[in-house]
């Protein structure tokens, strides 16, 4: 058959080393170019299409797998080399713990093996500095396999300079859902009494003396002038007078007080002052920079629960047909640069409405 | 990229589970595809360094920089080019699917497909901010078709997001023209209409009308308008009710639970639409309600501009998972 001698040569002549150097150079090329133009600060991936790519190429599915792992590699590689700050990958939907047995197992083993392996190799990692993040549900994760993803997440806790948010069990409903609830604790707790240098006691206490001292010269000086006292007049001193006979216990009413003051003074955070950013800064992704383009593979066009809260504003969506395992920079390449291509273009719009509002603001004013 | 030899030693090691390879020589397998360890790291040898590489970095950089340039004026001829294209297959369509305002047509085209959406959701964009009534006047208008199209169709609940609002001040109004619209194609029985918005309290039923009566036999159709605030301000005027309730203690936040928000969701704005259908040029959602795309089939048609029914109709054959020929 020709085409197959034809792949063969094909790939013979790409395997062959000065063309391999040839093709790094130019990736390399490639993404210098990129770097030289605006870069999505936060750029989001569903590997979609591992299963699908194993099935047409008659392989097993944990192969599709392995070769999907490397696909992340490679677009990890061109995405830290052109300066994305973070990367999120949708790796293990809550949902997919419905698969079978057989294959949830093999992922999470799969899982394990690359973790404890990147731990072994943690200065490597420091070269990019990037740090790992696993965003989702930890508690539905085995023990041996949590062990391994908190070894890694400590390793590259230090690394500043760019994250890889890893979405194991996730789902993004379970995301809102949890960041809900976490907000209401928040809210829930009363806020702590403030401690003032100064004791409400004692200002109750300086009061009532203050109180006592104004009406006992009151009291002295009008009973013996007048000798009969009204019983409008009585009704002021006697209140005070209640006081003056026990001087040294004022602590007996107090407890009344405080008790009713203690009701009240269980206040919570006003629940009008929730807005967005603070539902935001209880999502996963709190403190992130916006995420900027959200890449879904193998030709399905929905969000499956992905990043709902994050992608829904000004994100762009990118429906790709390629499978996972065939994504790489010939395939990003187009992506980014369409990207840049729209942003360049927002900027000018932009530009062009605020050239036309001040336009005609200089026009009102010249009137 | 990595050279073959190497992806064939990194594969057997993947395959036997980590065990091929001891980590040194894993690393010496990664070490020529590294970056540079960080110059903080290595201070002495990088300043001797430091010396020969202006020349050199500032030569990169402007190579790096025609580069840049020499793709992005390719990527600009490519684009115009793959507008015009997709610009004239959009008029093909549209001559060769056009409705003629007839239902029988309409059926026409989506009988063969093996599944309509329950739930059809668009986001319209309201154009030329300035102009005011004219912009307001375009946007109904593009409900009322759409709505024509769902009814003929037979979907029986349209969602209409448009970011501002608008048209949430003008439910009677959209009433009006959406029965003018029906009564166009339908002639003088209509299918039954409700429009309505979540939060609103006002909802209009469709009833008698002065052209003509409501036909049971004509289905039903209901309009939903939603916002820029049905989304992420749906989802804090829930948490600030929770938390209002909790602070009472009339409830526990172990309570809150996916099926709870899922559920006071649904009831107060609405539930997840099957299809959601994109008219502009890319795939942006504009604020869309977060929690309801959960698991919606988006449709965009690359480069597109403008509502049309040759859109909608791809739109339906690509949930279907028909393909549309050139031709009926």
């Amino acid at each position: 058959m020709p085409s197959m001698h034809l792949s063969q040569i094909r790939r013979w002549l790409l395997q062959s080393p000065p063309v391999e150097w040839g093709i790094m150079q130019l990736r390399e090329l490639l993404i210098g170019a990129l770097r030289q133009g605006p870069i999505p600060q936060h750029v989001a991936f569903v590997m979609d299409g591992n299963r699908r790519f194993a099935r047409t190429h008659g392989i097993e599915t944990l192969e599709g797998h392995n070769l999907g792992f490397e696909a992340l590699a490679r677009i990890l590689e061109v995405c830290y080399k052109s300066g994305v700050k973070v990367v999120t990958i949708y790796a293990f939907s809550i949902e997919n713990f419905k698969r079978s047995k057989y294959e949830v197992d093999a992922l999470m083993e799969m899982a394990k093996v690359k973790l404890s392996q990147l731990a072994q190799h943690g200065d490597l990692l420091d070269r990019y500095g990037a740090c790992i993040k696993v965003l989702g549900q930890r508690e539905l994760v085995k023990p041996d396999v949590l062990k391994a993803v908190d070894r890694a997440v400590a390793m590259t806790e230090h690394n500043k300079d760019a994250i890889l948010n890893v979405c194991f069990p996730y789902t993004s409903h379970d995301e809102i859902t949890t960041a809900i609830r976490d907000t209401v604790i928040e809210y829930s707790k009363p806020l702590p009494s403030q401690n003032r240098s100064f004791s409400e006691s004692h200002i109750a206490h300086t009061i009532r003396s203050r109180h006592l001292s104004a009406a006992t010269p009151k009291a002295g000086s009008h009973s013996p002038s007048l000798g009969a006292t009204s019983d409008t007049e009585d009704s002021v001193p006697s209140a005070s007078s209640s006081t003056t006979l026990h001087p040294e216990s004022p602590s007996d009413p107090t407890p009344l007080d405080d008790d009713g003051d203690g009701k009240y003074r269980e206040t919570y955070p006003d629940p009008e002052t929730i807005t967005p950013s603070i539902l935001n800064d209880h999502m996963y992704t709190a403190g992130l920079p916006p995420l900027e383009l959200l890449v879904r593979t193998s030709g399905v066009e929905r969000l499956s629960d992905f990043l709902l809260w994050q992608c829904h504003q000004n994100t762009e969506i990118v429906f790709l047909e390629t499978l996972w395992p065939e994504f790489d920079l010939w395939t990003f390449l187009p992506v980014l640069v369409e990207w840049q291509w729209k942003r360049r273009k927002g900027v000018e719009r932009q530009l062009e409405i605020r050239n036309e509002t001040d336009g005609r603001t200089l026009k009102i004013k010249d009137r | 990229m990595v050279a073959s030899r190497e992806t064939k030693i990194y594969r057997q090691d993947a395959r036997s589970k980590g065990s091929f390879l001891s980590p040194e020589q894993r690393e010496d397998l990664l070490n020529p595809y590294l970056p540079a360890p960080p110059l903080s790291r290595t201070p002495a040898p990088a300043l001797r360094k430091r010396r020969s590489q202006p020349v050199k970095t500032f030569l990169k950089q402007q190579l790096h920089l025609l580069v840049f340039i020499i793709i992005h004026t390719l990527f600009s001829v490519y684009i115009r080019i793959r507008q015009t294209y997709h610009i004239l297959l959009d008029r093909v369509f549209a001559i060769l699917y056009y409705h003629h305002r007839a239902p029988e047509l309409i059926r026409q085209d989506v009988k063969n497909l093996s599944r309509i959406p329950g739930h059809l959701s668009v986001i319209l964009e309201l154009k030329g901010e300035e102009r005011g009534t004219a912009a307001l006047g375009a946007l109904m208008d593009e409900v009322a078709e759409i709505s024509a199209w769902c009814s003929c169709v037979g979907i029986p609940m349209l969602s209409v997001y448009e970011r501002t609002g608008i048209l949430k001040a003008y439910i009677p109004t959209t009433h009006r023209t959406v029965t003018k619209k029906l009564h166009n194609y339908f002639g003088r029985y209509i299918p039954s209409l409700q429009v309505r918005a979540p939060h609103v309290p006002s909802y209009l039923n469709g009833g008698s009308s002065e052209e003509g009566g409501v036909s049971i036999l004509s289905g039903h159709l209901s309009i939903l308008l939603l916002s820029a605030e049905d989304g992420r301000s749906t989802l804090v005027d829930l948490t600030k009710t929770l938390a209002e309730m909790s602070q009472r203690k009339k409830l526990c936040p172990t309570d809150i639970s996916l099926d709870l928000v899922d559920a006071e969701i649904t009831e107060s704005v609405m539930g997840e639409p099957d299809l959601l259908v994109l008219f502009g040029p890319s795939v942006e959602l504009q604020g869309y309600p977060p929690w309801q795309v959960r698991l919606t089939e988006v449709y965009h048609m690359q480069d597109n501009t403008g509502v049309g029914y040759q859109v909608f109709l791809r739109a339906l054959h690509n949930y279907a998972k028909a393909s549309m020929r050139l031709g009926r």
